[in-house]
């Protein structure tokens, strides 16, 4: 019986102790349970962190993910290794679509994963509190993601690291049971075969991380002979360097082996980083961004040697004192890591939070976030853009557009960030220009794998192509999500519902008093028809979508009001008088009955007084137009040596909302 | 009838194909399928029909054996009622068909080209593996692209294809022997681009091209593929020497296809000069409606391997119509092409059909050369933009077209086409079988469909490469390209494949002949 029941007193002779290296075999102690109690607060506390700062991005993770209950599915992510790693990451990031639901279960797999650790490692007092090593390098993993959310490769890449670390220690869990129930014998060889299975059965399904857990695995000290203590360790440490030479042989080899077999998709050189997130754009390879992941291996590492260090007579000897403040100067440590990798960027979160609200035509919402300038950071394109659409789509564009902060702010990436990339599918998709929306999605679902967003996208410029079959296609995939199957069957009855998407018709359904689309449909819908009023013809954006939007806008010419009126805005961003004026003829005739918006009255009176090609002598101009531009000429005048960056800073508390400032003194905004 | 998925009702099939698995559109509770032949029967259950492998080559064997007819009836079982829509039949011809078929799995992008495929596929289960795979040499640094695959006669130990950009070349595999070719040559516009193989000889024709894409604003057909420059030239495989065959600026060659007697180059050709002084690839982008192919032929001399000058086969400009990817039957008598509007890559057009040409017919035509008129200027408005102007062009060919009749020689293969694309094509090595792309299923996502020949022009109903999984294609997001038949599997692995990708490629020599 002895053998069996090992001391829970770690200064027991080692004689006595008989499964493995310092093992409590006894149940938890009450200590260990309080510690375990503490970790699962602080994880609480993590996930609560995430859930209150990044609830976009845990939105926006999801809507760019996508996992299908299929077999297609499920081969495709298997076609190359580390592909279970990767279909769980897609199932499990799902969840975020209610963030709490998905970062509850995340908390609850790293709350796992410290559980086990504590028993694998036969960790006591505060050293159970170290596993909190793994959820904060967990946690700085994807909280570093900030626009990889769009650009990374690897499918369920927020959850990926969180599997891959569950299963390392479901491993170790295995191995360690081995050791506890099989004789001393018998439980060497076992392990060593584990070792083997971990790595030969697990590297197909979790790639990298199972030649991580092989390591790991082969790692954990095997049950001690008898004998005195230091030959019981010398033995230990003998049998586990073999075990790690063994293992390392495995490493190096059955990646090989399966490149040669059975992964035909993978280049050669990497095979042993299967189920990692790429972390490269183009030529360049970011490694601060690696250091998330090589955290994970410390923290194993920090354990590991933890549990070994407690095995020696040395290591029993460390005071509790000692222990809590190590623990706690780590942790520390840890935590500031974290901080320190912890994305935050003001623009970023804007980006999310109206691209969003657009989502939901909650335009009021998305000019609500543009309004925004509580960070003092001027706004990317995209935000300028994303704040453009709105206006337009409130009918407000003439009289705001230039109400709102102006810039051109590069996103906060160290690649350069492309906006097809990130909301230009949006913005194409609400300008009516729907095969360059659904262009880009292809692009990008080939690119970086299907998307719900993407999908969604498909599905409504096919609807608005009238790719009646196709549209059923996308939607049918999107059917089948956990999450998505509602948007979809929202959507579903406008396949067969084609008159709606026949403008002429619609229309005349609303003034008939029986409308095809609902209200929420119609709102959606109706305005971007009406900016597909134009003429095919072959062009190119070359990824510039906000340099393409206008001069294709600039240049169009239309008969439905509201597309007219985006030539005229284009006409107007781009400073063309010459493109300006037939535009703002034509808007005028278009809108007889309303008001002409103030800014299109500011050009109209600067471009008069600037050339004489019109004669704006008997515009109707508003009085605050002509005051506001002979103020502007005369605060010029008062301003004439200044150069152009201070005329800037002091035009703009006085003339900052107007079309002159916009004129003269808003330049090289550079798109993206 | 009932409602399925693929459509298989009423079509022919090689007795060797795979199961004709079908999905029923109708809902209802429970499904019984009965498949008969004769006396004998088989039953499946479920909404999915998959009656596997073997049952199926019971079925088959069984029709063979009688007359060829398997009768097929879909009971459905709906709030307690049985349904019997009217039956439908499956005939199985006596022709078999070849074991394989090759294709390129690609997703219908435009730049990108992540997981692009070249694939094989048993066409008498459903296996199907990798020819080769364009991600084991591939990162985020360098991508690259594999296109244009093609075997001499059906061959599989005799393929080419082609890698572009990072470590790009010609492979090609002959007779156990795998190399690395740049036929890239400080004499011709690019590498060998569109293949065809002589008969026999270890000889390439390729058309060498310079092509760009744009993309439609509207139109749901998304893009257009042109060339701004292609040429053909001659590759020896055993001197490694490239000779150039076509030189004209002038003209666009494209497609070759060598004559299954080895006596010809059939080939499409469009008449193209620069009108002003823009950019010659924003003209050609801004008229390519203008841009019309013909097919023409070139003899060629074994002996000398020289080729003579170029005859023309069939003007289609003359109708207002532009022919690409001419493929002839292993008997050399009939040569189908496919034929749109405009332009040469049809993929993109749903316009473009399937037509035959009866080489038994054909006689060399007195060439034509068709003007070049891009816009016709309204004399009332002299700033009436090019759009419309260009418009009207097109009216008038559209008139002037319709007036030409189709030659006697020259037919539709009307029960191959249908409302959307029909463009790449192959015929099996007995001719009894093509199989071509379409993209009739949805308009976006090609598929490869299989129609049986017999000989004097005429098809049966086409039915879609079957899948085990028979809703397969509705949730694969990936396109098929250049489905060509073979007389069985590509044997060097993908990875032997990529070793050889992997060294540099061996320089083609300039011959001038």
């Amino acid at each position: 019986m002895s053998k069996k029941t090992s001391s829970p007193n770690t200064s027991a002779p080692a004689a006595t102790v008989r499964r493995g290296i310092g093992v409590n075999k006894a149940s938890l102690p009450s200590s260990t349970m309080l510690w375990l109690v503490a970790v699962a607060i602080a994880i609480a506390v993590m996930g609560w962190l995430l859930v209150s700062r990044e609830t976009e991005l845990l939105l926006r993770a999801q809507e760019l993910n996508l996992w299908l209950p299929t077999h297609l599915f499920w081969t495709g992510r298997m076609a190359y290794p580390g592909g279970l790693a990767s279909w769980l990451g897609c199932y499990l990031t799902q969840f975020f679509y209610y963030p709490w639901l998905g970062t509850a279960i995340m908390c609850a797999m790293w709350l796992a994963v410290c559980a086990m650790l504590v028993w694998v490692y036969r960790l006591r007092g505060p050293w159970v509190a170290l596993t909190l090593l793994l959820p904060l390098a967990l946690l700085a993993c994807l909280t570093q993601t900030g626009y990889w959310l769009y650009y990374q490769k690897l499918q369920g890449h927020l959850m990926v690291p969180t599997v891959g670390v569950l299963f390392a220690s479901v491993a170790l869990v295995v191995q360690r049971g081995i050791y506890a129930i099989l004789p001393a014998k018998s439980a060497r060889w076992a392990g060593l075969g584990w070792t083997a299975v971990v790595c030969v059965a697990g590297y197909p399904f979790f790639g990298a991380w199972a030649l991580g857990a092989t390591l790991l695995v082969a790692a954990l000290p095997t049950p001690q002979p008898a004998g005195g203590e230091d030959v019981a360790a010398a033995s230990v440490m003998k049998g586990m360097a073999v075990r790690l030479v063994i293992a390392l042989l495995l490493f190096a080899v059955v990646p090989q082996i399966y490149y040669q077999r059975i992964f035909e998709m993978t280049q050669r050189n990497c095979l042993y980083y299967a189920a990692l997130p790429s972390l490269r754009y183009g030529p360049d390879s970011f490694e601060r961004y690696r250091i998330a992941y090589y955290a994970i291996i410390l923290s194993f590492a920090v354990l590991a040697g933890l549990s070994l260090a407690d095995a020696t007579s040395y290591g029993r000897r460390v005071k509790p004192w000692v222990r809590l403040l190590a623990t706690i100067a780590l942790l520390v440590v840890a935590g500031f890591g974290v901080r320190a990798a912890w994305y935050s960027d003001p623009n970023f979160q804007k980006e999310l939070a109206m691209n969003r609200a657009i989502e939901e035509c909650d335009w009021e919402r998305a000019l609500t976030y543009a309004r925004d300038g509580s960070s003092g950071v001027a706004p990317t394109r995209q935000i300028v853009l994303y704040k453009n659409l709105a206006l337009f789509r409130l009918g407000r564009a003439g009289d705001e557009m230039f109400q709102y902060p102006e810039g051109a702010t590069q996103q906060n990436a160290p690649w350069r960030v492309r906006m097809t990339q990130v909301g230009g599918k949006l913005i194409y998709y609400h300008y009516g220009k729907e095969n360059f929306c659904y262009r880009w999605c292809m692009e990008d679902g080939v690119e970086f794998g299907w998307r719900a967003e993407t999908l969604k996208f498909m599905v409504r410029t096919s609807l608005l192509n009238h790719e009646w079959t196709v549209a059923r296609k996308y939607l049918n995939l999107l059917k089948q999500t956990t999450f998505h199957r509602r948007w979809a069957e929202r959507y579903e009855p406008l396949l067969v519902n084609h008159d709606a998407f026949d403008l002429a018709k619609l229309e005349a359904s609303v003034s008939e008093g029986r409308p095809l689309l609902n209200e929420e449909q119609q709102r959606e819908f109706a305005p971007i028809m009406h900016m597909m009023t134009y003429p095919d013809r072959l062009d190119g954006d070359n990824t510039l979508v906000e340099m393409y939007l206008l001069q294709t806008f600039a240049n169009g010419n239309g008969d439905d009001l509201l597309f007219q009126e985006m030539t005229l805005i284009c006409a107007l961003i781009m400073k063309d008088i010459d493109l300006f004026w037939p535009r703002f003829m034509r808007y005028a005739t278009l809108n007889p009955k309303k008001n002409m918006p103030r800014y299109y009255q500011e050009a109209a009176y600067l471009y008069g007084h600037l050339e004489n090609k019109v004669d704006i002598s008997r515009m109707p101009f508003e009085q605050s137009v002509r005051d506001t531009y002979d103020r502007f000429m005369q605060f010029n005048a008062q301003c004439g040596m200044m150069t152009e960056e201070q005329k800037a800073v002091a035009f703009r508390p006085q003339f900052g909302d107007t079309f002159y400032y916009f004129y003269f003194l808003v330049r090289n905004q550079k798109t993206n | 009838m009932p409602k399925i998925y693929p459509d298989y009702i009423n079509v022919t099939v090689p007795p060797n194909i795979a199961p004709l698995h079908f999905h029923i559109d109708q809902d209802a509770d429970e499904y019984v399928t009965r498949f008969a032949v004769g006396s004998e029967e088989w039953l499946c259950g479920g909404r999915d029909v998959r009656p596997g492998v073997k049952t199926w080559r019971d079925i088959t064997a069984a029709a063979a054996a009688a007359d060829g007819r398997i009768t097929v009836e879909v009971y459905m079982q709906h709030q307690g009622q049985w349904l019997r829509p009217l039956p439908f039949e499956i005939t199985v011809s006596s022709d078999s068909i070849d074991p394989y078929i090759s294709y390129r799995l690609i997703s219908p992008s435009y730049v990108t080209y992540e997981d692009l495929t070249l694939n094989q596929r048993c066409l008498e289960t459903f296996d199907e593996t990798l020819i080769y795979g364009n991600m084991i040499n591939s990162d985020e640094a360098n991508g690259q692209c594999i296109n244009c695959h093609h075997t001499q006669w059906y061959n599989p130990q005799r393929l080419q294809f082609h890698v572009r950009q990072y470590l790009g070349g010609t492979v090609i595999s002959y007779d156990g022997k795998t190399e690395k070719v740049n036929l890239k040559t400080d004499s011709t516009l690019s590498a060998g681009v569109y293949p065809t193989w002589h008969p026999s000889k270890p000889w390439i024709v390729y058309s060498t091209n310079m092509t760009g894409q744009s993309f439609h604003t509207r139109d749901p057909q998304k893009i257009e593929v042109q060339d701004t420059k292609s040429n053909l030239i001659f590759y020896d495989l055993e001197h490694n020497e490239v000779t150039p065959i076509t030189r004209d600026t002038t003209w666009l060659d494209c497609f070759p296809f060598w004559s299954p007697d080895g006596r010809y180059v059939y080939y499409v050709s469009a008449h193209w000069e620069r009108l002003d002084t823009t950019a010659l690839d924003f003209e050609l982008i801004q008229n390519y409606k203008a841009v019309q192919y013909n097919l023409y032929r070139i003899p060629f001399d074994e002996q000398t391997r020289t080729f003579g000058p170029r005859q023309l086969m069939y003007d289609a400009v003359a109708r207002n119509r532009s022919v690409t990817l001419p493929r002839i039957s292993p008997d050399g008598r009939w040569l189908m092409f496919t034929e749109a509007r405009f332009g040469v890559f049809h993929i993109w057009h749903s316009d473009a059909d399937l037509y035959l040409l009866d080489l038994a017919r054909a006689e060399p035509q007195e060439e034509v050369v068709h003007a070049i008129i891009t816009h016709v200027p309204n004399p009332a408005d002299p700033n009436e933009p090019m759009m419309f102007q260009r418009a009207r062009v097109d009216s008038i060919r559209e008139c002037l077209g319709a007036l030409v009749p189709l030659p006697e020689n020259v037919m539709p293969a009307d029960s191959l086409n249908s409302h959307d694309c029909e463009s790449y094509h192959s015929w099996s090595s007995n001719g009894s079988w093509v199989v071509f792309s379409s993209r009739r299923v949805d308009g976006n996502f090609t598929r490869p469909f299989i129609a049986h020949h017999d000989g004097n022009g005429h098809f049966t109903k086409p039915f879609e490469l079957p899948q085990d999984d028979p809703q397969f294609h509705r949730e694969f997001l990936r396109s098929y390209n250049i489905p060509e038949f073979m007389s069985g599997p590509v044997t060097i692995t993908p990875q032997e494949f990529a070793t050889v990708v992997k060294r540099d490629a061996t320089p083609a020599t300039l011959k001038m002949r």
